[in-house]
C-alpha cells in the first residue's frame, strides 16, 4: 500500500439551504477543495460522494455543475458515516495504486424533511416500534448516569464547550456561547436529552482532494498524510449489551491505534460524532483518551477544550456545526486539515501534529451502531 | 392485533400471544441447533444460520435496563410516551414502551410485566396497539 496525502479541502457553511438544489449546495465545496488543491480537474481520476439520504446520483447532479465528468463516480450511502466511508473507499484505491488522485464528496440537503428526528428505516422493529435517535441516546445516557454517577450538569457541559468553539467556526450553524442554565431550559426531547443536548439538522457539504504522498508535493506545500483509516460494522447482539460501552468504536480504535502504530496519547486533537451530548463523553473513554468512567472529569478538567491536553470538536462538533449527515465525515476531516496547517484562527489547536477523525452511523436493533469510520491524520 | 396491524409493526403475526389466564407474552424463536434465542421471529439463526428454528413464549417479565420519556417522535405516536429496553431472562432484549406509570417512579432494573396498550393512533384514526410494559404491581407479581 502507497502512502496517501490530503492537498484540497473545501466545505460550504452548514446551515438551512431550503431554496437551494443538492447541487447547488454542493458545488462550491467541491470547486474550494480542487482550487485548493492547485489540482487541474482532469487530473481527478475518480470520484466518491457519500450522501445518506441525497437521492440517486447525487455525485454526478453535482460534478455536473463543474464539468467535471467522464470519470468513475461511486455514491456511497452508509447513514451519517456516508462521507466517511467514501473517504475510506477513495483512500484504498489510491494506496492500492489504482488511482493517484480521487475527489471525495460529502454532501446531505435535510431540510426537505421539514425538520423533526432523522426519518429512519421503517422496517426495523424498535423504529416501527417508536424507536428514535434522541431516545437511543438517551437511553445510553440514563444508564451511564446510573452505573457512573454522571449528572445532568456533566452532560449539559459537552454543549456548553461545543458551543464556545463553534462562536469561532464561521462554517458552524450555531455561532453564540449557551450556559449550562440555558441548555438545562431547553426543551425536552428524550429526558434526561434536552434540545440543546442535540445536534441541530440542516445542510451543507464539504469536499476533500487526496492523492499519493509521492505526487501530493506537486500539489500542496502542507499535504496532510493519512496515517491510518479504519471501518467497522456493528455486531448484531440480539441480547444483553452494555449500552455506556460503545462497542464499535472501541473496537475500530484499537484496531487503528495499532495499524498507524500510535496510541491515543500521540493524539492532538480530534473531531468525534457529538450528535448528542451525551454522546461525546462516550468517547472519550472508547477512544482512549481517558479511563472508563472518568469523561466527565476530562471535560471538567478543561483537557477537551482548545488549549487542553486534548482538544475534542474544535469546530464546535456535531452540536455547534450541525449534522447535514452524510456531509459530516469529511466536514470533520476538513477541519483536521485546517487544523494541522494551522489555519483554523481563534480556535487552533497550537503545534497539532496528528489529528483523529471518528464517525458513526445508523440506528438499527440490535446494534451499538451500525458503521462507524475512524481516522488518523498527520502533517 | 390484526394481520394489518402486525404488518405495519414489521413483526411476524405470531410475535405477541396471550394465555389463556390473559397473561402477554412475545413469542420469539429458539434455534434448535445451537440454542439461541431472537426476538423478533425469524426464519434463520443470526448466530450460527440454521433455519430449524422454533416459536419460543418468552417470560411475561423482565427487568428495565434503561428508558427516556419521549417528547418529540413522528406523527402518530401518543406523546410523551417512555420508551425502554427490557430484558427477558432469555437473554433476550427488547425494546418497548413503558405504560401506566409515573415516569419519576421508574428505577433501573425494577420488574416490568408484558400488557397490550395503545401507543398511538393510526392515520384511519383507529388507536395503534401492540406490545408494552408495565413496572410490577408489589405483592402481586
Ligand atoms: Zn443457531
Amino acid at each position: 500500500m502507497r502512502d496517501v496525502a490530503i492537498v484540497g479541502a473545501g466545505m460550504v457553511p452548514f446551515g438551512k439551504y431550503q431554496e437551494k438544489t443538492l447541487a447547488d449546495i454542493a458545488w462550491p465545496a467541491v470547486k474550494q477543495a480542487v482550487e485548493d488543491a492547485g489540482i487541474k480537474k482532469t487530473d481527478i481520476e475518480a470520484t466518491y460522494c457519500g450522501t445518506a439520504l441525497g437521492g440517486m446520483m447525487a455525485g454526478q447532479r453535482i460534478l455536473k455543475k463543474l464539468g467535471i465528468t467522464g470519470l468513475p463516480i461511486i455514491n456511497i450511502e452508509n447513514a451519517c458515516s456516508s462521507s466517511s466511508t467514501a473517504f475510506r473507499e477513495a483512500w484504498i484505491t489510491v494506496a492500492a495504486g489504482v488511482y493517484d488522485a480521487v475527489l471525495v464528496i460529502g454532501v446531505e440537503k435535510l431540510t426537505k424533511f421539514g425538520g423533526g428526528t432523522l426519518p429512519l428505516e421503517k422496517e426495523d422493529w424498535e423504529v416501527s416500534h417508536g424507536l428514535v435517535m434522541p431516545a437511543l441516546y438517551a437511553m445510553r445516557a440514563r444508564r451511564y448516569m446510573h452505573e457512573y454517577g454522571l449528572t445532568e450538569n456533566d452532560i449539559a457541559d459537552v454543549s456548553v464547550k461545543a458551543r464556545k468553539h463553534g462562536v469561532w467556526n464561521e462554517d458552524a450553524q450555531f455561532r453564540k456561547e449557551v450556559t449550562r442554565e440555558e441548555v438545562l431550559a431547553s426543551r425536552p426531547v428524550a429526558d434526561p436529552l434536552k434540545l440543546f443536548h442535540c445536534c441541530p439538522s440542516g445542510d451543507g457539504a464539504a469536499a476533500v482532494v487526496i492523492c499519493s504522498a509521492e505526487k501530493a508535493k506537486q500539489y500542496s506545500a502542507s499535504p496532510i498524510r493519512v496515517i491510518g483509516s479504519e471501518i467497522n460494522s456493528g455486531k448484531y447482539m440480539t441480547g444483553y449489551r452494555d449500552m455506556t460501552s460503545p462497542e464499535i468504536t472501541l473496537r475500530g480504535a484499537k484496531e487503528l491505534y495499532e495499524e498507524a502504530g500510535i496510541g491515543p496519547e500521540d493524539v492532538d486533537l480530534a473531531e468525534v460524532h457529538d450528535a448528542f451530548a451525551i454522546a461525546e463523553l462516550l468517547y472519550y473513554e472508547a477512544l482512549g483518551f481517558c479511563a472508563k468512567g472518568d469523561a466527565a472529569k476530562l471535560l471538567a478538567d478543561g483537557e477537551t477544550s482548545v488549549g487542553g491536553k486534548i482538544p475534542v470538536n474544535p469546530s464546535g462538533g456535531l452540536l455547534s456545526k450541525g449534522h447535514p449527515i452524510g456531509s459530516t465525515g469529511v466536514a470533520q476531516i476538513v477541519e483536521i486539515v485546517r487544523q494541522l496547517r494551522g489555519q483554523c484562527g481563534q480556535r487552533q489547536v497550537e503545534g497539532a501534529k496528528v489529528g483523529l477523525t471518528h464517525c458513526t452511523g445508523g440506528g438499527v436493533s440490535g446494534f451499538d451502531h451500525g458503521v462507524c469510520s475512524i481516522h488518523l491524520f498527520a502533517r | 392485533m390484526s394481520q394489518e396491524l402486525q404488518e405495519a409493526l414489521n413483526l411476524a403475526g405470531d410475535a405477541v400471544t396471550t394465555d389463556s389466564d390473559g397473561t402477554v407474552r412475545l413469542v420469539g424463536s429458539e434455534c434448535g441447533d445451537c440454542n439461541k434465542n431472537v426476538f423478533p421471529p425469524t426464519a434463520v439463526c443470526p448466530e450460527c444460520m440454521s433455519e430449524n428454528l422454533a416459536p419460543i413464549k418468552l417470560s411475561a417479565e423482565g427487568k428495565l435496563y434503561s428508558w427516556s420519556v419521549v417528547h418529540a417522535a413522528p406523527k402518530g405516536w401518543n406523546l410523551p410516551f417512555i420508551a425502554a429496553y427490557v430484558d427477558l431472562p432469555e437473554e433476550v432484549r427488547v425494546f418497548a414502551h413503558i405504560v401506566d406509570v409515573d415516569p419519576d417512579s421508574l428505577e433501573m432494573e425494577m420488574p416490568v410485566v408484558a400488557r397490550i396498550a395503545a401507543l398511538g393512533t393510526e392515520e384511519s384514526g383507529a388507536p395503534f396497539e401492540s406490545y408494552a410494559f408495565t413496572p410490577v404491581q408489589k405483592g402481586n407479581s
